[in-house]
């Protein structure tokens, strides 16, 4: 005869206290289960901890088997993840939150679909959504796990949090969105600047930033209404 | 103090605290029946200091209790509840960086995306006004420095 456990992967705070929403610190976001040898979080989901030898691993060993397209390789990686992830926090959301995610401030839904990042470690954000109107937006990212393992390289290197933007934007507004990094940590910058707009927009970046244009040039451009042609 | 028994912890591994290694503790100790004392006057008055900032707050400007056309007082109490309420826990366990990680930090970006600085440094300014009138000098002493760490982390235009 065969017993088949059902895993209780509830955490445990959350079952005690289910309408706590500043629920984002260590001890209180993740569960430790010793005996399943999991970490599961405050939304059910599984954790798993990683060294940043396993970023330089993941990266470097993306590049020996792809060569330039493990840069591309990254952001789809990060497009499929942020798609995914639209659909988890809207459930997610709707069911702590018990509103719609469409009847909701913008400002605080963005806030609270980043929060689960920052405490598994991904950095701080910021949002400026200051020129949404003309189409395009800008997040920045404090300590991005990427760049901040990787060091000053000269590059951009965030890939996959450029993906993860595009993707879970695009699902959030039902429109086709891009994603590029026009300001990185591994460049020697502070923090990371994306650029989030329709496909014009971050193909005129990212020729920009191949001449050699900053942050703060194709920012100005942009809100210049500049566009390639 | 559970913040800094866990660093003691970590730095002392396999081996015996210094003296001045113990200072928090014992400095905790002598604070100990201060902090209970100051924790249970909070619970004790919890209601009438959220009832006085909040009219003193809206003699000075009612705007900041209205979100388009819905009246928010409920929110902004239950809101500033929550703060004291574990500034009050903070107060009783000496443990400012797990009030920080806990609450200041999220509820920084929440009042951030509301916009709702400006009424959020006046909230936490009024509070510890209101705070010293009923409070001990050296009980106003252990809640103040937490509500203006709230005020400056909540008020701050980003």
């Amino acid at each position: 005869m065969t017993t088949v456990k059902v895993l209780d992967t509830q955490h445990p705070g959350k079952r005690r206290h289910p309408k706590k929403h500043n629920h984002y610190g260590f001890r209180d976001f993740f569960h430790f289960d010793p005996e399943q040898g999991t970490i599961v979080d405050w939304n059910e989901s599984y954790n798993v901890l990683t060294t940043e030898d396993f970023i330089i691993g993941l990266v470097e060993g993306l590049e020996e088997e792809v060569g330039e397209a493990s840069a591309a390789t990254m952001y789809t990686i990060g497009c499929e993840w942020g798609q995914k992830d639209a659909f988890f926090f809207e459930k997610w959301f709707e069911t702590e939150f018990e509103r719609n995610i469409r009847q909701t401030n913008l400002m605080f839904l963005l806030e609270t679909w980043w929060w689960p990042f920052t405490a598994q470690g991904w950095g701080r954000w910021e949002v400026d959504m200051g020129d949404r109107q003309q189409g395009f937006m800008f997040i920045n990212i404090f300590d991005s796990a990427v760049a901040r393992t990787l060091g000053d390289v000269g590059k951009p290197v965030c890939f996959l949090y450029a993906g993860l933007f595009a993707g879970f934007f695009t699902e959030l507004v039902k429109k086709q969105l891009s994603c590029i990094e026009i300001q990185c940590y591994s460049m020697g910058e502070t923090y990371c600047k994306f650029l989030l707009g329709g496909q014009d927009r971050i193909d005129a970046a990212a020729f920009w930033f191949k001449e050699g244009a900053t942050a703060r040039d194709i920012e100005k451009r942009l809100r210049a209404g500049e566009v390639l042609r | 103090m559970l913040s800094q028994f866990e660093h003691l912890r970590r730095e002392t591994d396999g081996r015996y605290a210094s003296d001045a290694e113990l200072e928090f503790a014992i400095d905790y100790v002598r604070s100990f029946n201060l902090r209970v004392q100051t924790y249970l006057k909070l619970q004790e008055i919890e209601a009438a200091l959220v009832q006085q900032t909040y009219l003193q707050m809206r003699a000075l400007n009612p705007a900041w209790f209205v979100h388009g056309n819905t009246d928010v007082s409920a929110k902004w109490k239950r809101d500033t509840i929550r703060v004291l309420r574990y500034v009050a826990v903070a107060v009783l366990t000496h443990d400012p960086d797990t009030f920080r990680e806990r609450m200041l930090l999220w509820f920084q970006t929440i009042m951030r995306a509301f916009g709702a600085q400006q009424s959020c440094s006046m909230t936490y300014q009024v509070l510890q006004d209101i705070i010293r009138q009923h409070l001990t000098a050296p009980q106003a002493e252990l809640v103040c420095p937490l509500l203006e760490m709230s005020r400056r982390a909540f008020g701050a235009a980003s």
